[in-house]
């Protein structure tokens, strides 16, 4: 027993190490860069202030702000309108199968996604196999231009993050209990109103859960618009990159940096509510 | 437990060496592995190449470490400047490279670093106008402003690098491509809004590479990489505009507090020799500084337009140098321009 503390105190105590030193440590170096100035050959000088701050509501980043969250928004409902019906009918096979096709849908994963982002490129290329394919079966004749399209970005995006859709919402859908379903029917209900008033509120927490593991990478993602959209898109990774590489002002970067974090923890603060609110409903 | 200490002695030894290793920043494939290899078999000593993709990160890397990590760099001209006067760089010693008298002294004394007190030319080239004439008439692409063709809708594609960006509209408004007047690069980001329509995609990276798959048919390109695709494809043209190409350069730095300046100063001078810096140029595809190293080049190589441009181009091209704090307006613009 004492044993046992004493390998759960030192996991704990090593993890606590381990954020502190790595995650909060940094963190707290970015936030009061983000409190001072510029310096052309220092990166930051001691003059605090909120400028950096305030230089963010300038319209040019409010629109960089604006058109990431919109790209990460059409992802997210993009991979739900994907992501439900794969995990709904992925949750119909025998269990014996399921582990199979779930281990399917993680095996992407174990390719980096930068690599994986490449491939696509290679697919939806002028001279690409998708296009290869189309003119070699007679329905084109020239190259459709695929590539470094918003489409091309979206595709990309969705394809990188259907799966952090799909296994939330999986784990949602196989618990469904499905005496509920059948009651329903007994009583007359059809497909589709047992689909909206059981299944579906019965499997939110997924779908919400499943949103918002897509809709917070997507907002980050900068590689992706790079490198499938041409690098015409300025995403807020852009932003951050440019800032701290090519301006060199560290605490401006900072501030931006800042403002994203803050934009994160409000959707996960939203989260834990519609969590808490769960919770308290499902109370008889 | 002898048998222990011996194996992790010769751990060690076959770890650090038996003498000091010349640490090497530069770019990716800017090196070839072999003639390192040659400098290692000739000296004795050993050379770790670390690689960076911008100027950008290797700088800010040097600045960090207060330039003592590393014994040698390959920075752009424009890095050059601002590190030499940001103290950053060890100036050097000419005694200890007899193989500078080779250097072309047209490649030398450049405004970035007046009398090469810092730096060492190692390749050069310059940026123009690259276009598939299969697609598009070599004649309606002789100038810079020529981009800016309405039939060049959707087609282009552009450096992501915002200076050269910039550099390029510029120049068409008479500028210096390294203004540091607001008003003027002011002007250059309002004819370079006129450029979005016609812009399919800013890569640095992979010039080459889109060409040859038909991604892009138009663009701005360094000659390099154009030497590089018209050995694919024969349809596709370098021009060197009428109003004056990009020049650029690398050159070899030995950042100020490097551990191992003497044998960078060695390292400097291997790849000064004739036979050296022939290879590095043929393997790299760019052209050297080295008059004689070109003299042992493949005559279809020195002959080549593309990678050895006739003296009345260099003479009207221009080099970037670094333009201090004015860097946040380029920015600004820059990010204007991407968000449009």
């Amino acid at each position: 027993m004492r044993q046992g503390n004493f390998f759960r105190t030192s996991v704990i105590l090593l993890l606590s190490v381990w954020l502190a030193l790595f995650v909060l440590i940094p963190n707290l170096l970015v936030l009061a860069a983000s409190f001072l100035g510029r310096d052309e050959s220092g990166f930051i000088n001691l003059s605090p202030g909120l400028g950096n701050y305030l230089r963010l509501f300038d319209s040019v980043y409010l629109r960089v702000f604006a058109h990431s969250l919109w790209l990460a928004l059409l992802t997210t409902l993009a991979c739900l309108g994907l992501g439900y019906p794969f995990a709904y009918f992925l949750a119909q096979f025998r269990t014996s199968v399921r582990p199979v096709l779930l281990t399917l849908v993680i095996i992407p994963f174990w390719t980096n996604s930068l690599v994986r982002t490449y491939a696509i490129r290679s697919l939806l290329a002028a001279r690409g196999l998708l296009n290869n394919t189309l003119i070699a079966l007679g329905l084109i004749e020239e190259p459709v231009r695929l590539l470094y399209t918003g489409s091309a970005v979206l595709i990309g995006m969705v394809y990188i993050l259907l799966p952090f859709m799909i296994l939330p919402l999986y784990n949602a859908i196989e618990k469904l209990d499905h005496r509920l379903l059948e009651a329903a029917a007994d009583l007359g209900a059809g497909r589709w109103r047992r689909f909206w008033q059981v299944t579906l509120p019965l499997t939110l927490p997924g779908v919400i859960a499943g949103s918002l593991l897509v809709f917070m990478p997507a907002l980050g993602l900068f590689f992706i618009a790079d490198v499938l959209g041409g690098s015409r898109d300025l995403l807020v990774g852009n932003l951050l990159k440019d800032q701290f590489l090519d301006a060199r002002d560290w605490p401006f970067g900072a501030a931006a940096s800042m403002a994203l974090t803050g934009l994160l923890f409000l959707f996960l603060a939203a989260y834990a509510y519609s969590l808490e609110r769960f919770a308290v409903e499902d109370r008889p | 437990m002898k048998a222990l200490a011996l194996a992790l002695s010769l751990f060690c030894a076959a770890a650090w060496g038996e003498g000091p290793a010349i640490r090497l920043f530069g770019w990716s494939d800017y090196l070839v592995q072999e003639v390192l290899d040659r400098f290692t078999e000739e000296t004795g000593i050993a050379v770790n190449y670390t690689s960076y993709d911008s100027n950008e990160s290797m700088y800010a890397k040097l600045k960090l470490l207060d330039g003592g990590g590393y014994d040698l760099a390959i920075p752009s001209t424009y890095f050059i400047d601002k590190m030499r006067k940001e103290g950053m760089l060890h100036s050097l010693d000419k005694n200890q490279l007899p193989n500078y008298k080779n250097l072309d002294p047209r490649q030398l004394d450049k405004p970035f670093d007046p009398g090469n007190q810092y730096s060492i030319p190692y390749i050069w080239g310059t940026s123009g106008i690259g276009v598939d004439t299969a697609k598009f008439k070599l004649q309606d692409v002789q100038a810079w402003a020529d981009l800016w063709k309405p039939m060049f809708a959707g087609r282009l594609l552009l450096p992501n690098d915002m200076r050269e960006v910039f550099h390029i509209a510029l120049h068409i408004l008479g500028f210096s491509g390294n203004s540091k007047d607001p008003a003027q690069i002011r002007s250059a980001y309002e004819l370079l809004k006129k450029l979005l329509p016609n812009i399919r995609l800013f890569n640095s990276d992979a010039a080459d590479v889109l060409f040859v798959t038909g991604e892009a048919d138009a663009g701005v390109i360094w000659n390099g990489a154009a030497h590089r695709i018209q050995l694919e494809e024969p349809s596709f043209q370098y021009v060197c505009p009428k109003e004056g190409v990009i020049l650029w350069m690398d050159s070899l730095v030995i950042p100020k507090n490097s551990p191992h300046a003497e044998l960078a100063h060695r390292l400097i001078d291997f790849l000064l020799r004739p036979d050296i810096a022939r290879l590095n140029s043929e393997k790299v595809g760019s052209a050297t500084p080295n008059l004689e190293a070109i003299k042992l080049l493949d005559p279809k190589l020195r002959g080549d337009a593309v990678v050895y441009p006739p003296n009345d181009i260099v003479s009207k091209g221009e080099y970037q140098t670094d333009v201090g704090a004015a860097i946040t307006i380029y920015t600004e613009y820059w990010e204007k321009l991407k968000a449009e």
